[in-house]
């Protein structure tokens, strides 16, 4: 079947890479817990129970879920551009929706695997036991479903590595680093938590985190819905792209 | 039913430009087509639009499936092989030819991709990293890669580029074999022996339209058609006074005339043997495949 060979090839591609796609993300989040967690261990979560330390895993496991499933979509697209072999997938008999589908399940399946190992390799840092396993579940998925989505966008609309550096810089990391990973955003002043409020990361970064500790900021049923829509809007966006064959059919 | 029917086929981008320009011809099943046409005269966009990358106005249809009604279907029935060099360098030469077999929904063909490894002079690179392989190499794994479904149709854009000689025509063996098969073959190539070698049919197109369309037993009679050049050596550099309208070149005793056609060239050595010019040397220039594609072109 063309939709699982290609879900297939994308799991082959990121795995055979894998010190570059799981050990560095893992060593990212670890040097990140050791530095932060241990310089900042003073500082309040506004949660009682919950140090610094363990508020911070939950964060750093679902940044890397997110940015691996961005990663995943963005880089096969603009790899596949760049050596011309994105012409042996738009010639295969794979529709449109599958085509789209296998490589957003593929990211998912990355950002998802990624997260794992990085949980697996920080969780000794904290003492939790997880609240919501659903929780933590639907968040992830459904954060590398939003962030999946907008490694499609990114890989079918730039046609360089460096625009595609833009798009991290200036659209990635300020989502992440606004949602919350490593502050509790009622600990902002008021501007930037008003801002903060305005990222949609933050709402899958808190309904992630409830999961783990039990706590959120938002209401979590709004929470939920508001990433479901928000994954189905920058979905729909994508496909659409993709679909119209913008920037790879003339 | 036709392998590959293009109906009025135009192409016209967003700056405007006519790629193609009502383009029509058919493949019968089993025909061995060779597409000709300079740089930019839409050989590639047509085959693109065949290929479903290209969005194109009229029909095309493959083995009797219209693109525009079930284009997975029809991509199915044919295996193309694009002109630029394309690969996936996470793969193995091996690896590249399972993951395509997946594209294409064929499973356990273990024997089949071994095989035209082999066909293609790659097996021992079976098992190497497609980023090492020369461009030549990468050239004969794009063939490889058209053929793991075994199509009915098979279109190679350019697929000798960069290849050496010797497996050049190795290649055209293997391609040759699988006509004999039973596949259609619409080839599009630089090197106008191999059409005329190959092909059974000769498709012309320039500036997006077809000039001409006619089988290689039709272009041989136009080639008898075509002015032929004709050099004589007589002995002595005695010559007819009469045929001397037709001598466009003298060099010492050697001649040479432009004829109108073979015909010609027939009636010009009876006169100048009946003549008693003794001829001690001669060489016939026929009409080749580049001459009859430059006429046609007008040059």
């Amino acid at each position: 079947m063309p939709f699982i060979a290609l879900i297939k090839k994308e799991i082959y591609r990121f795995s055979s890479i894998w010190v570059q796609t799981i050990l560095g993300p893992l060593a990212t989040a670890l040097l990140y817990q050791l530095i932060f967690g241990h310089q900042l261990s003073s500082v309040s979560t506004g949660i009682a129970h919950i140090n610094y330390a363990t508020y911070l895993i939950p964060g750093l496991v679902i940044m890397q879920v997110l940015l691996n499933s961005f990663g995943n979509s963005s880089s096969s697209l603009i790899q596949s551009k760049y050596t011309g072999n994105i012409i042996f997938i738009l010639m295969a008999p794979i529709s449109n929706w599958s085509m789209y589908a296998a490589y957003l399940i593929s990211s998912i399946i990355r950002g998802v695997a990624v997260g794992t190992a990085v949980y697996l390799g920080i969780v000794w840092f904290g003492s939790f036991e997880l609240q919501h396993f659903w929780a933590v579940l639907y968040f992830a998925f459904m954060g590398a479903a939003i962030t999946g989505g907008l490694g499609m966008i990114a890989g079918i609309l730039c046609e360089k590595f460096d625009q595609l550096a833009g798009f991290q810089s200036f659209v990635m990391v300020p989502l992440i680093y606004l949602s919350g990973i490593f502050f509790n955003i009622q600990h902002f002043d008021p501007l930037w938590k008003s801002i903060a409020m305005l990222d949609p990361f933050l709402y899958i970064v808190d309904g992630f985190r409830y999961g783990f500790i039990g706590a959120a900021n938002f209401n979590i049923i709004y929470g939920s819905l508001f990433v479901l829509v928000f994954a189905a809007v920058v979905n729909g966006i994508g496909f659409g792209l993709l679909k119209r064959g913008v920037k790879f059919k003339h | 039913m036709y392998a590959l029917e293009i109906n009025n086929v135009s192409k016209i981008y967003d700056n405007k430009f006519t790629a193609l320009n009502d383009v029509s011809f058919k493949l019968a099943a089993g025909d061995f087509v060779g597409l000709l046409g300079v740089n930019g005269a839409g050989k590639t966009t047509l085959i693109s639009a065949v290929a479903g990358i290209n969005s194109y106005h009229g029909q095309i249809k493959v083995m009797g499936i219209d693109l525009q009604n079930d284009l997975v279907a029809a991509k199915k029935m044919m295996g193309i092989v694009p002109q630029e060099i394309a690969f996936d360098p996470f793969t193995t030469v091996y690896q590249t030819l399972k993951l395509q077999s997946g594209l294409y929904g064929v499973k356990n063909n273990k024997s089949w991709l071994e095989e035209i490894v082999v066909r293609m002079h790659l097996e021992d690179k079976i098992n190497a990293n497609t980023r090492s392989l020369s461009g030549g190499m990468k050239r004969r794994l794009m063939v490889a890669q058209a053929l793991v479904h075994k199509p009915p149709l098979i279109i190679l854009d350019e697929p000798t580029a960069g290849v050496d000689v010797e497996i050049r025509k190795n290649l055209w063996d293997f391609i040759t074999e699988l006509h004999r098969q039973g596949h259609t073959i619409l080839l599009t190539t630089h090197y106008l022996e191999e059409v005329e070698k190959l092909c059974n049919q000769i498709v012309m197109i320039d500036k997006g339209k077809v000039i001409a369309r006619s089988s290689k037993e039709e272009l041989n009679r136009k080639a008898n058609d075509m002015p032929t050049i004709f050099e004589v050596e007589t002995k002595d550099g005695l010559f007819l006074d009469e045929l001397r309208s037709l001598v466009v070149a003298t060099e010492s005793n050697k001649y040479t005339l432009r004829l109108a056609n073979n015909d010609q060239m027939m009636l010009v050595l009876n006169q100048l043997m009946a003549g008693g010019i003794k001829i001690e040397n001669m060489n016939i220039s026929k009409p080749k495949l580049e001459d009859i594609f430059l006429n046609y072109l007008g040059h």
